[in-house]
């Protein structure tokens, strides 16, 4: 989203700030003002905070109003976070700190009796009311603001720089020493888009694990060490031919609700000379973790060939599953490399499907036929869920998935039928023209050989 | 008088078979198979020694294998130049184990693209229209281009891969290849007719490849084979194919040096009725179409073997057959 102007943005980051439900300390309110006077902007009214102070206030007394509802069903529908929270192992050097500060709002809602929570109390409810993304609605994650989700690129490095290999997130680029097999470097990033998002930020109160899945490995996954020596990035070595999928899950309590997210990354490894028995094999392998609370999977075209890459224009559909069962009713987001986005719920096979914008508008001059641009998808759904975590228990569970993956600029936008067909026509006009010509001169006409007899 | 041996029978059958339409039906099969294969779960590979275009996307039954060897060879060079590149040489062995099979047996009764010039001679024919031949001295400079290609096929993408040159170059070949454009058209996919407008180099090569294209269309319309004279896998071919199975032999000894060979060959090779001395007597240009030994009146004097088992031998009587019919010669 473009701020316009610097007014409009400290007005904006008021806003932001409404949802703390904190008031403003007195150094904020100094370096606020002294920002707003730099920026040539004037002080808002008392009309204008009384109407933000109205609006607030509304905002908690509706976010009470629903906290006090009872809690009645809470263990119909799915109802068995717990076993899965026991289970997970904990990957201290990934875990993050979140933004534990919406627990006031969305974070107490109670469930409404139903497998996934479509009622009010929808986590954008509150961020839309307080002018943040949806998406986000206080979902204790690791990160500095955003979903956290898994990249095949650093924050400082950027995306849309074509960089060779293939495969990948759809492309992703892949690297591997000269002599070992191709290896790939994945990064825990937070934010809502593409391409501001930063680095993800520890949480020590948060129980993280990130899981491995090998074409040929255990279906179950293997623990992913956390990176190490002062490293950021996930690493890991992809020895045979299919797809590698990496989950990097989070739980955390936050009041009365448990957020579980799932950042899960999906990284082709493909190659022409490689064994066509095992790529097989990879092709029709599952793509689905059994055992992650929530995930959500590329619907693959019946067509889709190894070396897919999606583009602009393309209408590509993913499922959101929980435990490998669709979820229906989640409410899904797609996000374009440059931050657009678009939302919808799945339905009752747990689908949804977006088509790929095209947000890729250089100068002709810069244009790049394989510029690669990312695009997160993010799914949420609440379930009323009552169990334990760290002896503390929870009456919902507020689940998020990201994804995330490359698209490319369509072929349509830089391919011409007509040039090539005509270009195509001439030439066969041309050269059988004198073909033509050609033959024509080598006729020698008879010539009758007539003797003078006078 | 006793029956002959079903051997001979057999042999017998095989020598005075109708060739011209034993040939048409072999190649059409060949063609429904390598260009709709892929709608039948067909996948043969990629390491096919003949024109079964990748960029037939949908009905392809196999991939030709230079496609993935430009592929492999445009790797950046830290790359190429260890032991991930095994897979060149293992993608290489599996390419000559096809080849081995049917020698340049696959140009001549396999080969989409031959098929398709063929066809398109059959129907000059049918017009009425006269083909034409090269001098001699345009062919013996002319015979040399494949090897060029040959050439450049394998270092443009050494150069892409060590950054000399655009990666929008590569694969050269496929860019350049008619049967890049031409055989997705049968699965109704007209994507290659376009010029790439994303870069000058990607400018330059869509509009080679369409120019060769159109070429080729003229060229096979008026000369027999026209494509295959230039045709870098036949280059290839030639390289390796000392070990293959299929072979064309010579008795010189029987030949009277009619030229009924040399009329009859699509490629105009004059070594097929001139050189008396020389066994094995299949040349670069040759694409072993056995057209030569349907054409023989001597008997023994041309014949395709198999593992050295003679499986075409000319002799008068399939000859006569043949001519009752209606051989096409000349033409």
């Amino acid at each position: 989203m473009k701020i316009p102007n610097r007014p409009a943005a400290l007005l904006l980051l008021l806003m932001l700030c409404g949802p703390l439900g904190a008031e403003p300390t007195e150094a904020q309110k100094a370096e606020w003002r002294a920002r707003r006077e730099a920026a040539g902007g004037e002080a808002p009214s008392e009309a204008q905070r009384a109407e933000w102070r109205a609006r607030r206030e509304a905002r908690e007394a509706s976010a009470n109003a629903e906290g006090a509802k009872p809690a009645a069903s809470a263990h119909e529908g799915h109802g068995q976070a717990a076993p899965a929270a026991a289970k997970s192992k904990k990957a201290p050097a990934s875990a993050a700190s979140g933004m534990a500060h919406d627990h006031a709002g969305a974070a107490n809602r109670p469930a409404t009796g139903v497998a996934v929570d479509k009622a009010p109390g929808k986590p954008e409810d509150a961020a839309r009311a307080s002018g943040r993304p949806a998406g986000m609605g206080g979902m204790a994650m690791r990160g500095g603001g955003g979903a956290v989700w898994l990249s095949d690129s650093p924050p400082a490095r950027g995306d849309g720089a074509a960089r060779g290999g293939m495969g990948g997130m759809g492309g992703m680029a892949m690297g591997g020493e000269r002599s070992g097999p191709p290896s790939k470097r994945l990064w825990l990033r937070a934010g809502n888009d593409p391409q501001k998002s930063g680095f993800a930020r520890e949480d020590a109160e948060a129980e993280s694990q990130t899981l491995l899945v090998r074409p040929q490995g255990v279906l179950e996954g293997e623990v992913l060490p956390p990176p190490a020596d002062g490293k950021k990035n996930l690493a890991f070595e992809m020895p045979v031919q299919g797809y590698y999928r990496v989950y990097a899950s989070s739980r955390k309590l936050q009041g009365e609700t448990l957020n579980v997210s799932v950042a899960k990354a999906e990284i082709a490894n493909f190659s022409h000379g490689g064994d066509e028995e095992e790529r097989a094999k990879a092709l029709v392998a599952p793509r689905i973790l059994e055992s992650a609370p929530i995930e959500i999977v590329r619907e693959k075209a019946a067509d889709e060939k190894t070396f897919f890459q999606l583009k602009s224009g393309d209408e590509q559909a993913f499922v959101v599953l929980q435990k490998g069962l669709p979820v229906q009713g989640a409410r899904v987001r797609f996000v374009s490399h440059e931050g657009w986005s678009k939302e919808a719920v799945s339905d009752e096979q747990g689908r949804v499907s977006f088509q790929i914008i095209r947000d890729y508008f250089p100068a002709w001059d810069d244009f790049k036929k394989r510029f690669k641009a990312s695009y997160l998808i993010i799914a949420e759904a609440n379930a009323a869920e009552k169990g334990v975590f760290k002896d503390q228990p929870y009456s919902t569970v507020r689940y998020q998935a990201t994804l995330a993956g490359n698209y490319y600029p369509s072929p349509d936008d830089y391919r011409s039928y007509a040039w090539g067909l005509g270009i195509g026509l001439l030439i066969v006009l041309f050269c059988g023209t004198a073909v033509y010509l050609y033959r024509r001169r080598r006729l020698k006409p008879f010539q009758e050989v007539r003797f003078d007899e006078r | 008088m006793s029956a002959k041996p079903m051997l001979q029978r057999l042999r017998d059958a095989a020598n005075e078979v109708d060739f011209n339409r034993f040939r048409f039906w072999f190649q059409l099969v060949a063609f429904v198979l390598f260009v709709y294969g892929g709608y039948l779960a067909i996948d043969l590979g990629s390491k096919l020694p003949f024109f079964s275009c990748g960029y037939n996307q949908e009905g392809r039954a196999g991939v030709c294998y230079l496609l993935p060897l430009q592929h492999q060879l445009g790797r950046n060079w830290a790359v190429l130049f260890s032991i991930a590149s095994l897979s060149i040489l293992t993608g290489f062995l599996g390419f000559a184990l096809w080849f081995i099979v049917l020698n340049k047996g696959w140009c001549g009764f396999v080969c989409p693209l031959g098929t398709l010039q063929d066809w398109i001679s059959a129907l000059r024919r049918r017009l009425g229209i006269r083909f034409s031949n090269y001098t001699h001295g345009q062919f013996a400079q002319l015979t040399k281009i494949k090897f060029v290609l040959l050439a450049l096929l394998i270092l443009i993408p050494l150069g892409v891969g060590g950054g000399f040159f655009s990666h929008d170059m590569s694969p050269p070949f496929c860019l350049i290849c008619p049967a890049r454009m031409i055989l997705p058209i049968f699965t109704g996919d007209l994507s290659q007719f376009t010029i790439d407008f994303s870069s000058k180099t990607a400018v330059v090569m869509t509009a080679l490849g369409i120019s060769v294209t159109a070429l080729f269309l003229v060229g096979s319309f008026v000369k027999k084979r026209f494509f295959c004279f230039f045709c870098p896998m036949s280059a290839l071919h030639y390289l390796i194919s000392k070990p293959a199975l299929l072979k064309l032999k010579k008795d010189g000894s029987k030949c009277t040096r009619c030229g009924d060979c040399y009329a009859v060959c699509d490629m105009e090779i004059k070594e097929i009725a001139d050189d008396v001395t020389t066994t094995n007597i299949m040349t670069d240009d040759c694409t072993l179409c056995l057209k030569c030994v349907a054409s023989c009146p001597e008997t023994g004097a041309l014949k395709a073997t198999f593992a050295g088992i003679p499986i075409f031998v000319s002799t008068e009587a399939g000859f006569i057959k043949r001519m009752n019919k209606g051989c096409q010669h000349g033409k």
